[in-house]
Parts: structure tokens; sequence; C-alpha cells
């Protein structure tokens, strides 16, 4: 009987490694015109990347290096990195960047955890009517911000905002001014941007609606209880999502802008304390016109915004769990 | 999921929210135009008369460039295109170009055409205020109106001088917005009181005494004027200012300059240019302010002021819950729910009365290669086509020929009949220099003083300040952004 030629193990190996390495795109017909039509349908992105991020922010890395200013009382030229040292040593920087830290130790948690716990009751199969509960927490998201804002400044005004004249019904004779007190800002911005909380409860329901049923009831089968199989399937399993939320509070809340401007005018009201790092690089670039210096801020809270994000991916490796991971 | 699909991925995503970090709008104070529901206007000087031919390189482009200080809206537009037709139409020799960029827009994207080496040639409608964000960049006309003896004496000359500025004559007066004490009688009558005068230099009457009609008489008014839910005055026992339902006084809050205007003429830079001060009678006014809402009462504080509840649109007067408000000759765009509002002389400050101004043109930028073309233009929009652009801005005719038939068009606005004349008068006591005329630093320190500025907001927000010493950090404030300009 003639033998059967028995591939070694390692050659299998290293052809599946040399076939998966090469891209299998453009090897056939088929899949020549499947890569045509998707490089048609991804040109318009392509080009509006390059056009509208890319060459803005090679621009914006080259004004950096001048004196660009509407003004421009002196000659454009190139200042090396002059205006990265002005901006290292404006205590202005310093104190943006300090505000902005000290909201973000504040509203992160609050941002992550809220989503988290809404869409662990939205996931309850105790809870009825889900839909209609799920639709009530989306639908603030699909309002414009701005104007979210707004009447969340009327729901917060001191005389007549719904929620000190409900703190006067209760008995509080002198309700705060929430949004000019220094101690109560922050705990106010917080809860303006609970309003739109709505994508960040869909993402993580979509993550609890992802984990087999089957691990439950191997909990169950151990003995564990609800705060047992949270802590020891619904965490671990939910981990890659609360990284995801996580990265992307961290970039939201260092960009945070939007809601200073509406209520302050970007004056940084009360007390400086909304000066956000960000409202200030507007500020300098868009108000004041001071271009170039306005492009180095960008670049500085670019460099902060990346630092640590690359220094919460490190960390990822010790708390998020990836189910097809080894 | 798989780390191999996932971190990529919200790497990627990371990167795309970090690259589009950066943008917005400039969403600040509201336009120096009133809208278009306003009064229509007017005959214009005669037509200007345009060369006949076409040059042979063919017609010069002159790009005209709205919409720093209204003038967006649509039937606003269709106005604008027509004037720019006929303007064609009537002027070979010119094709004039119109670009409007949205009022929350278009400072920033002038800034941009400016630096980019593409600039329009003539900007406006523009107040002063907005025009002084690009302070230095404005032709200076005196060459031009003297090479085309273009006649000034049609308008007050007052009004002729708030456009001389360092940089030159910037501008020549088309639309006007004088200053004036806007009242309701039904209120005066109702607390027994005398209306205020209409005539400047005319005594006011209150309990039997002959007053004049200054700071310190509007404020014992005032007080008569404000009154709590239990219909109790403010001078009377028992008067509870948390449970106001009426104010006596509104004075005009849109920016601490224009609110010190009202008791005399000032500037924050000094004559050097790049030194910070506080005028003394601007001092005056703001502890007036502070004073009228913090122990008179006779004022909105801040958050009453922000209350949609008690402050609908814009201005409390509006709403009718305030007996007397200082304000311009646009804010008449909101009182049109009020049967019994009238007109009144400003009160006097240290026995001299200065009537805070806002003014509307139209601009040429220095950097136009083609200033003769331009000026042809702007002659154009101030003459023939001024009466269909006063209407649809809603401006008062600077040309003092004009303002009869332009009192006759505000007052067909109104079934009250209305005392327009104190508005005119008004004109003479415009303060000199203006209020908004150029500091240092505009836009920075704007922030410190203008809409929704740093100290508005806290003088309005808190009780118990000093106000000396308020005065003071704000001159260092200011000094700082002076000198951060350079």
């Amino acid at each position: 009987m003639a033998s059967i030629p028995i591939q070694p193990l390692s050659q299998t190996r290293s052809r599946t490694r040399w076939r998966l390495s090469r891209p299998s795109l453009g090897r056939s017909a088929l899949a020549r015109h499947e890569a045509k039509w998707g490089l048609i349908f991804i040109s318009l992105w392509i080009f509006g990347f390059f056009a509208f991020t890319l060459l803005p922010m090679i621009a914006s890395l080259i004004f950096s290096v001048t004196n660009l200013s509407f003004e421009q009382s002196t000659p454009l030229r190139f200042v090396g990195l002059d205006n990265f040292a002005a901006a290292l040593t404006d205590h202005t920087t310093w104190d943006s960047l300090a505000v902005t830290f000290r909201f973000a130790a504040f509203n992160l948690p609050i941002a992550i955890v809220v989503p988290f716990a809404v869409a662990l009751v939205l996931n309850s199969r105790y809870l009825r009517a889900t839909g209609i509960f799920r639709t009530l927490f989306f639908l603030p998201y699909v309002i414009p911000f701005v104007s979210g804002v707004l009447a969340w400044q009327g729901m917060l005004n001191l005389e007549t905002g719904w929620v000190n004249l409900f703190l006067k019904m209760v008995g509080v004779q002198n309700p705060p001014n929430w949004l000019q007190d220094t101690t109560l800002i922050y705990p106010s911005l917080a809860f303006i941007g609970l309003w739109g909380i709505g994508a960040g409860v869909i993402v993580n329901l979509a993550g609890l609606k992802g984990i087999p049923t089957e691990l439950y009831d191997a909990a169950k089968i151990d003995g564990a209880g609800w705060w047992a199989s949270l802590r020891n399937v619904t965490l671990p399993m939910m981990s890659p999502v609360i990284f995801y939320s996580l990265i992307l509070g961290i970039v939201d809340v260092l960009q945070y802008f939007l809601v200073p401007l509406v209520l302050y005018n970007g004056t940084g009201e009360p007390g400086g304390s909304t000066l956000f790092f960000n409202l200030l690089l507007y500020n300098n670039a868009f108000q004041f016109n001071r271009y170039a210096y306005g492009a180095t801020l960008a670049w500085v809270l670019f460099a902060i915004t990346l630092a640590v994000t690359l220094i919460v991916f490190r960390t990822s490796r010790r708390w998020v769990y990836y189910a097809g991971e080894r | 999921m798989t780390a191999r699909l996932f971190r990529p991925g919200v790497l990627l995503a990371t990167f795309a929210l970090l690259a589009t970090a950066c943008g917005g709008s400039n969403a600040t104070s509201s336009p120096s135009t009133a809208a278009s529901s306003a009064p229509s206007v007017v005959a214009s000087e005669p037509a200007s008369a345009g060369p006949a031919t076409v040059p042979p390189g063919g017609p010069v482009e002159i790009r005209w460039y709205c919409c720093l200080g209204g003038g967006e809206a649509p039937e606003q537009k269709a106005v604008e295109d027509k004037v720019v037709a006929d303007f064609n139409a009537s002027h070979p020799n010119i094709h004039l170009t119109f670009e409007v960029v949205t009022y929350d827009q278009a400072n920033g994207q002038l800034a941009t055409e400016l630096q980019s080496g593409n600039p329009p040639d003539i900007v406006g409608p523009v107040g002063i205020g907005g025009a002084n964000a690009f302070h230095g960049k404005w032709l200076d006309l005196a060459p031009l109106i003297q090479k085309t003896n273009y006649d000034l004496s049609g308008f007050p000359s007052n009004v002729v001088d708030i456009y001389k500025l360092d940089e030159g004559q910037v501008g020549i007066p088309f639309a006007i917005y004088p200053s004036a004490l806007f009242y309701r009688k039904g209120l005066f009558e109702e607390a027994g009181l005398a209306e205020p005068p209409h005539k400047y230099g005319d005594k006011y009457t209150l309990n039997g005494q002959q007053l004049d009609w200054n700071y310190d008489t509007i404020r014992q008014v005032a007080k008569l004027l404000t009154v709590d839910k239990n219909n109790k005055d403010a001078t009377q026992g028992g008067f509870d200012p948390k449970n106001i339902r009426q104010w006596g006084l509104e004075l005009q809050r849109d920016d601490l300059r224009g609110m010190g205007a009202y008791f005399g003429s000032g500037s924050l830079v000094a004559a050097d240019g790049k030194t910070a001060q506080i005028p003394n009678d601007w001092a005056v006014a703001w502890k007036f302010y502070y004073q009228s809402i913090w122990t008179d009462h006779i004022s909105l504080t801040g958050p009453q002021f922000e209350s949609k509840d008690i402050n609908p649109e814009d201005y409390p007067f509006f709403a009718g819950n305030t007996a007397m408000s200082e304000n311009f000759l646009w804010s008449t765009y909101g009182v049109g729910k009020l049967d019994d509002w009238d007109l009144a002389a400003i009160p006097t400050e240290n026995g001299k009365v200065t009537a805070a101004f806002n003014a509307d043109t139209f601009r040429i930028l220095k950097s136009t290669k083609h200033p003769d073309e331009a000026f042809e233009v702007l002659k154009y929009l101030l003459g023939d086509a001024a009466p269909a652009l006063l209407t649809t801005y809603g401006g008062f005719p600077a040309r003092t020929a004009q303002q009869a038939s332009g009192i006759a068009a505000l007052q067909a606005q109104f079934k009250n009949q209305v005392d327009w004349q104190v508005a005119i008068d008004g004109i003479q006591y415009a303060d000199e220099p203006n209020f908004e005329a150029p500091m240092p630093n505009y836009n920075e320190a704007l922030k410190l003083v203008g809409s929704g500025g740093t100290y508005l907001t806290n003088w309005g927000n808190k009780p118990g300040l000093d106000m000396d010493t308020e005065i003071n950090k704000l001159r260092a404030d200011l000094q700082k952004v002076f000198d951060a300009g350079g």
C-alpha cells in the first residue's frame, strides 16, 4: 500500500500565513471588480479626509511654527517652537488644562456609569415596555445639543428654573444659582451632559444583549446572585464596551467646548471655572484671530489627548476582556 | 469581539475624533440692524450717474460683502439682489457682485478673506463696533469725498464725525439709531406720576416739586414704579424684593461701554492708544446699575434678565413689565405689543445729556484695487439704493432731509402716537467719541465688557460686590488684554 505523504505541520502553517499575508484582492476578476467598487464607494470619504482633515491638520502644523495672525503687524516668518514655548509659559494654558482635567475627573465616571446603569435597567427582564423607555432615553440625543443647552439654562435659572422652583416647593429657602456658583458649576454641567446619554445607553445595551445567556445560566448553577453575576459575568463581558466608552469619553471631555460657549459666551465664567482648554483654543484661533497660537494650542491638545488615550490603551490589557482572544 | 479587530477600530475612531477636534461658530450678540419688518423710508438724493461705456478691459468687478450687521434675511437679500441688478444695469463700467455670509460666520469669514489676500471691496451694513473688529483695514474716504465733491452737508455733522477715526474718514452715515428713554404711559398713570419730559432741558414734577431730569430723579421715579406681588412699591415698608412683578428702570445692558455712554462720552483706552482707563462717568453709570439691581431693586437681576419667563424677548421693556428703559431706536422692533409706550428725554448726569448712539453704514476696505469704482458703489448704496435698503434693514435715515419720512414710516407701524421728535433731538447728544470706538485687541476686550461679558454677567449675578474694587479690577484686566494685543 502506497504511503500517503504527510505534510509537516510547520509547512501547512507557513503556507497559511503566506496566503493570509498576500491580499486576495486583485487576484481574480471578481476580486478586482469588488476592489474597484470598494474604492469608488470610499473615494468620497478619502477625498473628504484629505481635503477637510489631513490638509487642515498639516496647515495647522505649519501655522503653529509661524507668526501668522490677523493683524500681522510683523511680516510672516518661521518662529520655530516659540508659540509652543509661549503656550507652555502662559498661566492661562495651565489654568485651562486644570479646569479641563478637574471637570474630566468629575464628569467621566458619570458619563460612563450612568449610561451603563440605565442600559442595565433597560435590559432587565422585569422591565415592561422596554421599547418605550429606550425611545425615551434616546429622544434627547436627536435634539440639537445647543437647543438642549438653552433649555437647561432655563431649567437651572435661579429665579424661574424648574429645578429651583421644585426646591422652593420642598422648602429650600435660598436655592442655589446653579450656573453662576463655582462650587456647583461642574455638577450642573455634568447634569446637562446627561441629556445626551442616549447614544451611550444604546451602545451599552447592544453590549449587554451580546452577552451569551449560557454564562448567566452557568453562574446561576454555581450559585451566583445578581451582584456576583454582574461582577463576574456582565462587567468582564462588557469591558470592551466600557473601554470604548472610556476612550470616547476622554476624547470628548478633553474637547469639551459647546456648553460653556453657549452658556457663557466663551468668557470662562463663573470665575474662570469654564475656561476649558478647547475654549481657550477656540477663542484664540477664531475670536481673537491669533491663528498661529490657536494652531499651537490645537496641537498641544492633540498631544495631550493622544498621550492620555495611549496610557489608557496600555492599561486595557489588564482589565479589558476579549472573548476571542487567546 | 476580538482584540485584533477591536483595538485598531477604537484607535481609528480616536484618531478621527482628535483630528476633528476644533471648529464652531461665533455665536455672539445680535445684529446691529433690526429685522426687516421695520419702517419704509424716504426718498433719496439724485441718482448718481455712472459712466455709460464699458472700459476696454471689461467692467471692473466690485464685491459687496454682507452681513456683519444684518441683511441676511431672505426678504432682505431679495432687495439687495435687486439693488445689485439695478446698479449693474446703470453702471456698465462696474460689475457689482453680492456676497451673503450669515451674521454668525461673517466676522470669521471676512477675517479669512482678508488674511488670504482675497478680500471684498465694500462691506456692509456694519455697525461701529462690528467694523472695529477690523480696525486699520478700512479705507480713508476723505480723498474720494474731496475728489468727487461728495456732499456731506445733508448729514448731522456730529454723526459724520463719528466715522472720523485715526484711520481717517472711514464711513459716511447711512442708518442711525439715536437713543431715548422708552416708557409706558399706563404705568405712570397707574402710579399717579407725571410722565417723564419729552423735551431736553425740561424739569420733572414729582410731589409738586420741579426737579431736574437727572439720574437721581429717575431713580426716585423708578422706585415708585417698582412693584412687588403685594402691590407695594420700592419706597414702601414691607416691599418684597424677592417677588417683584414690575420693575421701574432698565438701563441698556448690552455692553458696559454703552451703558456708560448714557452718563457721558468716553473711551476705555487713553489717548496714547494703549493705556486702559475707566471714564469717571462710566464708573458712575456702573455703580448706578449695580445699585439699581441690588440695593434699589428697580432693575432686573442677571438671572431675572436671563429668564425667558420674565424677559422672553431680548429686553424686559418688550414684555411690558418694566416702566422705563434706555435703548436705541432700533429697539422699536420689539415694542409692537405695547399700546401705551412713548419716548422721553435721556436724563442728565452732572447737568449734561449724553445719548448713546448706534449707526450702520457701508465701508470700503483699504485693500481694494479699485477705490474709485468702490466709491461709486458706495455712493449708489447711500443714494439711489438707500430708500429700499433702509426700509428692508429697518434703519432710520441719517440724512436730515429724509428723517421726516423716516418718522412717518416708523409711526405707521404703531397704533399709539409716539413722540419721535425726542429721538431726533437725541441725535445732537450722541456720544463723542462713540462708545464702540476702537480698542487694542478689540475682540478680546469685548469678552470683558461686551454682551455676555465677564463683568456684566458678574455684576448682574453677584450681590455684595465692592464696585470700586470691581472697576479697578476691570481696568487691570483690560490693561492685560490691551498689552496682549501688542
